[in-house]
């Protein structure tokens, strides 16, 4: 019970704190080393989304902000960034995929979910905002629809 | 070097000038970490026969705990299966008690870690540890890791460590080697991209053997390379392993040695609306483990059943089907050695490929209509090597390029369409041929099956969705035809409600075809559930029956394993 009340404690702790966005080399989907850390325009928002070939809602959730992400750059300083989290089972799925599709964000590879691990996620769609290098706003979980309330949400950070 | 990184950084910034500011590092603590607890309440069902075990309540949590300052970074994982772990997980995880640690440090170019750490050489044909919570796979390996990328275009890797095994460590030395090289970048060749990587990858473990027919130290190199010029790419990798004993009845016997081989080959064309993917693939007696022999864990089921000591990771190279019914006949990849004189079964491998074709058909064409159709056609195919096969005593001979028995194969067709701008839908077709004797052994049958799938997705307004869909399976043999419905319900982006049913019918009640840990007959898979995620936070409960699979459920997907009864999961992160 009281190694129960000490982790609470330590939950309430981290969760009311801005985090760190943590520093992890990733892979650019030809094969360059790409750190986190360069992700570093001042007062610009990265909204990284951690995707796979094989999860349907995560592609539902990109391709509805596909729709709306020229709209949403000429409102905001926002860049999409979509992480995706394929082991080798599929992950020479992603770049047809992206072309088939025709995204124009940029895509990472988290082939050993090195980033995933860092930021403990645990199942995805999983979208992860950074304002210089702070972890802003989390969302897990995608809801059909929920585009625009994720807009005002952006506008307000 | 300081001079020479701050001449850099000077040049950068009269190339980039206009650019906008840049965010500085600031040196400050920073604690990040994860929670994950997830229990079940087994409970008894009668029609499924199904006793719940002595201990009905199990749970399976992990909690993380990471903090770092400037550029050193510790962390612990503790790691909880009380009162015991949910049913067929591996037995070593057993109690309550710290999992994993490490200490990094890392700079722009240097990587270095010490304790537990994860890593994957390529496609991982030789070398990946990795965690997967839901299949109770943790290999990590506790030891030393160093990475250096002097550039964005080199990147050496060197490691030695002993992969983790329940609380405990293997018996086996892991020493590892890998080198990746952008090689075009590196000589400026911009109309096209090439990169190349060299792995090694050594295992030591001693042998009780008197003269053993294979050294202590097993070695193993690959060496891959991807290329892509415009919208055409194509990459080969071949992995080899070095004289080993194969494994016969879970023994390594005199004299029984081979050395393993894998090839990979990837071809693909996509640009816009258009996308094509070809995968070739051949094993030969590439299953490694950290320890030659398996470590007998529960009666019959060995380390190798609850992938524990994996040196490599071999995926299936199969469509991800995420329709329930399809992830009942689903493909395992054969890298392992098997011959079996009871059965006649032979088998050192597999051979076989996958080809991906997706296609849109634009908005105001005839096919497109009015908001576009998009279609995806997948087909793979998986044979045993060819070759000759002497069951007693064991030995084989394989053909490079020859297709032996059949194991499997799955042609299906997927098209997705906007009805209006609230109704989506999407229809599918997949055929499957399953050699259940050859794939797992746990029956003689050889399944055909044909299925038809649909799914149509609502929008309501704020986050009000609803999901509904229907699947039907044919199959000749076996247990037979399946059919299947979910519904699911979003009342906000928050919230969110399930149900679902598979119901089997139309079979010969064959005796044959039931053993311990498969389901009567005429039984109904009901589910139902509901989930509430706010931030980084997710709460999920469910109650029902589950047979095993993929589960996908307001809005995320997850492998589940089979049990009756009532689940409870909680996953947060501290960010």
């Amino acid at each position: 019970m009281k190694t129960l009340a000490l982790f609470l404690l330590f939950v309430g702790n981290f969760m009311y704190s801005q985090q760190e966005f943590p520093a992890v080399n990733v892979k650019s989907i030809d094969g360059e080393t790409i750190a986190t850390s360069s992700f570093n325009e001042k007062d610009k928002l990265y909204v990284f989304s951690f995707w796979a070939t094989w999860c349907a809602p995560c592609i539902q959730e990109l391709e509805a902000i596909s729709e709306v992400y020229e709209d949403w750059k000429t409102q905001l300083n926002v860049e999409i960034i979509a992480v995706a989290t394929d082991d080798s089972r599929t992950q020479k799925r992603v770049k047809p995929l992206i072309n088939g599709k025709g995204w124009s964000y940029t895509i990472l590879l988290d082939s050993n979910q090195d980033l995933k691990r860092k930021l403990s996620i645990a199942n995805i769609p999983y979208l992860v905002v950074v304002k210089n290098n702070q972890i802003v706003f989390v969302q897990n979980g995608h809801t059909p629809g929920a585009e625009e309330e994720l807009l005002a949400k952006l506008k307000s950070l | 070097m300081k001079k020479i990184s701050l001449l850099i950084a000077i040049a950068f910034s009269g190339i980039s000038f206009g650019q906008t500011e840049e965010v500085k590092e600031e040196k400050k603590g920073n604690f990040f970490g994860g929670f994950e607890s997830n229990s079940q309440w087994y409970t008894n069902d009668k029609n499924r026969e199904i006793n719940h075990p002595e201990d009905p309540f199990r749970s399976n949590s992990y909690l993380n705990l990471n903090y770092s300052y400037g550029r050193w970074t510790a962390g612990i994982q503790g790691e909880s299966y009380a009162p015991n772990a949910l049913q067929n997980y591996n037995p070593k995880y057993d109690e309550t008690n710290v999992a994993t640690y490490y200490l990094n440090y890392k700079s722009n170019k240097l990587d270095v870690t010490a304790g537990y750490f994860y890593e994957q050489f390529g496609s991982g044909l030789l070398l990946r540890s990795w965690e997967d919570r839901s299949l109770g796979i943790n290999n990590a390996l506790r030891g030393g890791k160093i990475t250096y990328t002097p550039t964005d275009n080199f990147m050496f890797t060197a490691l030695y460590g002993r992969h983790r095994s329940g609380f405990d460590v293997s018996g086996g030395d892991v020493f590892g080697f890998n080198s990746d090289i952008n090689l075009f970048k590196l000589l400026k060749i911009e109309s096209s991209d090439l990169s190349v990587g060299f792995s090694y990858v050594g295992r030591y473990e001693e042998t009780d053997m008197i003269n053993p027919d294979f050294d202590e130290l097993t070695n193993a190199y690959a060496g891959r390379f991807n290329f892509s010029k415009g919208n055409f790419y194509w990459s080969t990798e071949f992995n080899y392993k070095s004289k080993d004993g194969v494994l016969y009845d879970s023994n390594i016997v005199d004299d029984y040695t081979k050395p393993g081989t894998a090839l990979l080959m990837n071809f693909g064309y996509s640009k816009k609306g258009f996308g094509l993917d070809a995968t070739f693939r051949r094993l030969e007696n590439i299953s490694f483990y950290s320890e030659r022999e398996p470590e007998v864990l529960a009666p019959e089921k060995t380390s190798i059943y609850f992938n524990d000591k994996l040196m490599n990771f071999v995926p299936s190279l199969t469509k991800q089907h995420h329709f329930n019914l399809a992830n009942i006949y689903v493909y395992q990849a054969q890298s392992l050695v098997y011959l079996d004189p009871n059965n006649g079964v032979g088998k050192a491998g597999e051979i076989g490929g996958q080809i991906d074709f997706y296609y849109d058909f634009a908005k105001t064409t005839t096919l497109g209509g009015k908001y576009g159709t998009k279609i995806a056609v997948n087909f793979s195919n998986w044979n045993n090597l060819k070759g000759d096969y002497t069951l007693f005593p064991p030995d084989y001979k394989t053909d490079f390029f020859g297709f032996g028995k059949k194991y499997f194969s799955d042609f299906n067709i997927e098209v997705t369409k906007k009805l209006s701008p609230k109704l989506t839908s999407s229809f599918a077709f997949i055929n499957q041929y399953y050699n259940n004797q050859y794939i797992t052994g746990a029956s003689n049958v050889t399944v055909k099956t044909n299925i038809l799938a649909a799914e149509f997705d609502y929008n309501f307004s704020n986050g009000r969705a609803a999901k509904l869909a229907v699947e039907h399976m044919w199959a000749d043999n076996d247990r037979k035809n399946w059919a299947a419905l979910l519904l699911e319900y979003n009342f906000n982006t928050k919230f969110s409600m399930f149900a679902s049913d598979m119901y089997n019918y139309g079979y010969d009640a064959d005796a044959n075809l039931i053993d311990h840990e498969t389901d009567p007959f005429d039984i109904h898979f009901y589910n139902v559930g509901g989930a509430y995620k706010k931030g980084s936070t997710r709460f999920a409960l469910n109650y029902g029956r589950q047979r095993g699979g993929l589960v996908c459920a307001g809005g995320v997907c997850r492998f589940v394993p089979p049990s009756t009864g009532l689940g409870f999961t909680i996953t947060t992160s501290f960010n």
